[in-house]
């Protein structure tokens, strides 16, 4: 028998071949055959498995399953039945259901969004509960309960932590500076601001020998200055100012609060992050925003402790305005964001409370050290 | 081939699954996270679709959109568990004990009975969402037994000194597979922990060894000494690859499903070659991508204007950038490293071993396959969130 075939326009593949067919119920495979036929609602292709009723695939409906490790088995699948599996191996076979079926890779319709997005609602909500209010309540409650010998412990192991975190060479600690003056200075200036002051804790100050231009307060009255602090400062005055306002801290025990609370948020972050990017860092960012967000009202808190310290001790409270104007001429009004990460109000407006400060003072203003006590405090790091 | 006896097949190459683990690795760092549901998804496929009993491919079904659902209700759960118990532990330790160590320890030791609880439900939502021929896999619920039993498996172990840790590997075997299904038959693991000792002794032979160095050591010899203690750290090493596959091949040899059988024959030698070699190459490409990379940057930063790259101290020139630009170099010069270490590891070591693994494994009755029949679908909605909130999921 012969036929004559006219073709117009471009030849269609031919598809004759067998398949492994799996319906899905049984683990068996069906050598099945190929081919293809037109029906009223478009071009099928027809499944044919030994002694089985014969299966019509639109071709519109054939899906590809994605992400395969080898192109030498076509898995194929009905849109809408998700077990049954065509597995075609023939390579003639593949190209023609690769140029014939057009939404082999369309994704089917995403099932139960409305649950991912209520689930998604309470996921953050109670995030948000727990990392905002719930943590934060909780430390601050528990921080006042924190016996003595346990906030000097928690401050000792963080001040280890900065310490190695900011050796030069990875090994040895940052050092504090020794100088007999120097440190006999730094007494002195201690003694002057905070002599009458009520604190939780005695002090333990010490300078840092790190260019940084910095000064932190840590759980049970540990105070750090950084020599780049000093260094920066053009008069005791300044340096007493950043020293009353890190104290201010101590007395409101805000160290031990931030403690507890990222020892409460920073888990709940890595919850949230996974590994994605060796999280450590990440996760060390976004709590310092947190935290950052927390702490305004305490650093507001510990501004004013500072100039009402400073004027009790005639001391111009203004010196912080002076220090942080240099500050800012030098590097800048900070972005809001970097404003944020440093975790401190808008310098303009602490400026200016800072200024005004300067009301409080009962009598004139005496320098905070003597010239020679400033020459051997400059000198601290010798 | 003997009557009914299926050989595995492996079809994964290297090149493509380079390809697919860049650019999902390069996708989920873009979301800060989110698209990893995805990345997992996706390579799922990838790993089981190369593996393929009789010629015929594993397939995964699982759903990046049931992943983030069960993510989200993880999150909802153990947020609270995490914040506030850490906390209170924090203050409670410093409070009594005036060190962060217990509370690390208690947290930890807190938070262990749901890293197990978390791995059996991660087992089951893979399990139910692998098929093979069409049919599906599943794990019978059973999450807290499985987690106070590995609780009290691993205190026993090491009440022990770990001479009872066969004993522990058995019996968590047992517990998975005996309630592991394919489609409508269930798996019975057969044996006995007394068979895992002969796996264990170069393990088990590893400590004498070292005590042995202690001794020589002691004695006056520390040159001796050290070489026996450094070949004993060898030992234990290899020891602990050495019974990890030979475990495996017992474990898997005792195996039934229904009239099936299954045969696994991985050799430790092989497995230890492709860590070695795998890491190795994995560490060697990280280089010189690196090198490439860097001497590509500095001469690019050789053309910025200001820039002396002539400079003595390379410092000095790092210094000279703007700061915009240092930081996006560390930034992105982080997540490179990240990132290609994650997918050169996969291509060099987790592809290889998969292979090695696919390649020794044989399924013996086939024939009885006809009798196996489809099981229902376990819907499962956590899906794996547990794990993955908590780390411990598989990382692929």
């Amino acid at each position: 028998m012969s036929r004559t075939v006219i073709r117009v326009g471009q030849e269609p593949p031919a598809l004759d071949a067998f398949a492994d067919f799996f319906d899905g119920r049984r683990p068996v495979a069906r050598r099945a055959a190929l081919s293809l036929e037109a029906c009223p609602g478009g071009r099928v292709l027809a499944i044919a498995p030994p002694g089985r009723e014969r299966l019509l695939w639109p071709l519109s409906e054939i899906r590809r399953v994605p992400d395969q490790a080898a192109d030498d088995i076509l898995v194929l699948a009905r849109a809408g039945d998700p077990l049954s599996r065509l597995l075609v191996r023939d390579e003639t076979a593949r190209r023609a259901i690769l140029s014939l079926c057009h939404d082999l890779d369309r994704r089917p319709p995403v099932k139960g969004a409305g649950r991912l997005v209520a689930w998604s609602v309470a996921a953050v909500a109670s995030v948000a509960l727990i990392v905002f209010l719930l943590v934060p309540a909780l430390a601050d409650r528990l921080a006042v309960f924190m016996p003595p010998e346990g906030e000097r412990a928690l401050g000792d192991a963080t001040y280890r932590q900065i310490r190695s975190a900011l050796s030069e060479d990875g090994l040895e600690p940052l050092p504090v500076c020794t100088d007999a003056a120097g440190v006999a200075a730094l007494q002195a200036l201690q003694e002057r601001i905070a002599g009458q002051a009520d604190l939780p804790h005695p002090l333990r100050l010490e300078v840092l020998d790190h260019p940084m231009v910095n000064a932190f307060a840590l759980p049970g009255g540990r105070v750090a200055l950084f020599r780049g602090l000093i260094e920066e400062a053009a008069s005791p005055d300044e340096v007493a100012a950043v020293l009353a306002h890190e104290i201010g801290h101590v007395a409101g025990r805000d160290p031990t609060r931030n403690a507890l609370r990222s020892a409460g948020s920073i888990g709940i972050i890595g919850l949230l992050l996974g590994d994605f990017a060796g999280g450590a860092v990440v996760q060390f960012l976004v709590n310092r925003l947190i935290e950052a967000s927390f702490s305004q009202q305490a650093e507001a808190d510990a501004d004013s402790f500072a100039h009402r310290t400073l004027a009790e001790a005639g001391i111009r409270p203004s010196a912080m305005a002076d220090f942080f104007d240099r500050l800012r001429a030098r590097e800048g009004e900070p972005s809001p964001i970097v404003a944020h990460f440093l975790s401190h109000p808008q310098m303009g407006d602490r400026i200016a409370a800072a200024r005004a400060a300067d009301g409080l003072l009962s009598g004139p203003a005496r320098p905070a050290l003597s010239a020679r006590q400033w020459e051997d405090l400059r000198g601290i790091c010798r | 081939m003997a009557f009914g006896v299926l050989q595995t097949e492996y079809a994964g190459r290297r090149g493509r699954l380079f390809g697919l683990a860049l650019r999902t690795s390069l996708m989920t760092v873009l979301t800060v996270g989110l698209y990893r549901f995805w990345m997992k998804t996706r390579l799922r496929r990838f790993y089981w679709s190369a593996i393929r009993p009789g010629g015929h491919p594993l397939e995964y079904v699982g759903l990046p959109m049931e992943k983030l659902l069960g993510f989200l209700i993880a999150v909802v759960f153990l947020a609270f568990y995490i914040g506030i118990v850490n906390l209170v532990l924090m203050f409670l330790s410093f409070s009594l004990l005036s060190t962060n160590l217990w509370a690390y320890a208690l947290s930890f030791l807190g938070i262990l009975p749901v890293l197990f609880y978390a791995r059996y439900r991660a087992r089951r939502y893979i399990l139910a969402r692998t098929r093979w021929r069409g049919v599906r896999f599943g794990l019978e619920p059973g999450a807290w037994g499985y987690a106070w039993r590995a609780m009290a498996h691993w205190a026993v172990t090491i009440l022990s000194l770990g001479l009872l840790w066969p004993r522990m590997t058995f019996w968590l075997e047992k517990y998975r597979t005996d309630r592991t299904h394919f489609g409508s038959m269930p798996f019975v693991q057969g044996g006995n922990w007394k068979m895992l000792y002969r796996p264990f002794l170069p393990l088990m032979a590893a400590p004498f060894l070292g005590g042995a160095g202690l001794v020589v050591a002691d004695q006056g010899d520390h040159a001796a000494g050290i070489a026996i203690a450094g070949l004993a750290l060898l030992l234990a090493l290899y020891g602990l690859v050495h019974y990890r596959v030979h475990s495996l091949r017992l474990l898997t040899g005792t195996k039934t499903v229904g009239g099936l059988g299954l045969r696994a024959r991985p050799r430790p030698g092989r497995v230890l070659r492709i860590y070695l070699f795998g890491y190795g190459l994995a560490g060697l490409s990280l280089l010189v991508l690196g090198l490439v990379l860097g001497g590509a940057l500095s001469v690019l930063i050789a053309g910025m204007p200001g820039i002396d790259l002539s400079a003595e101290d390379p410092f000095a020139t790092a210094a000279a950038l703007p700061l915009w630009a240092s930081v996006i170099l560390g930034v992105v010069a982080y997540f490179a490293v990240f990132i290609m270490w994650s997918v050169l590891r996969q291509v060099f070591v987790t592809l290889p071993l998969m292979r090695h693994y696919a390649e020794t494994l044989e399924i013996t009755g086939a024939h009885r396959l006809a009798e196996v029949e489809q099981r229902e679908r376990d819907e499962f909605t956590e899906a794996e969130g547990f794990a993955e909130a908590l780390d411990v999921g598989a990382a692929i």
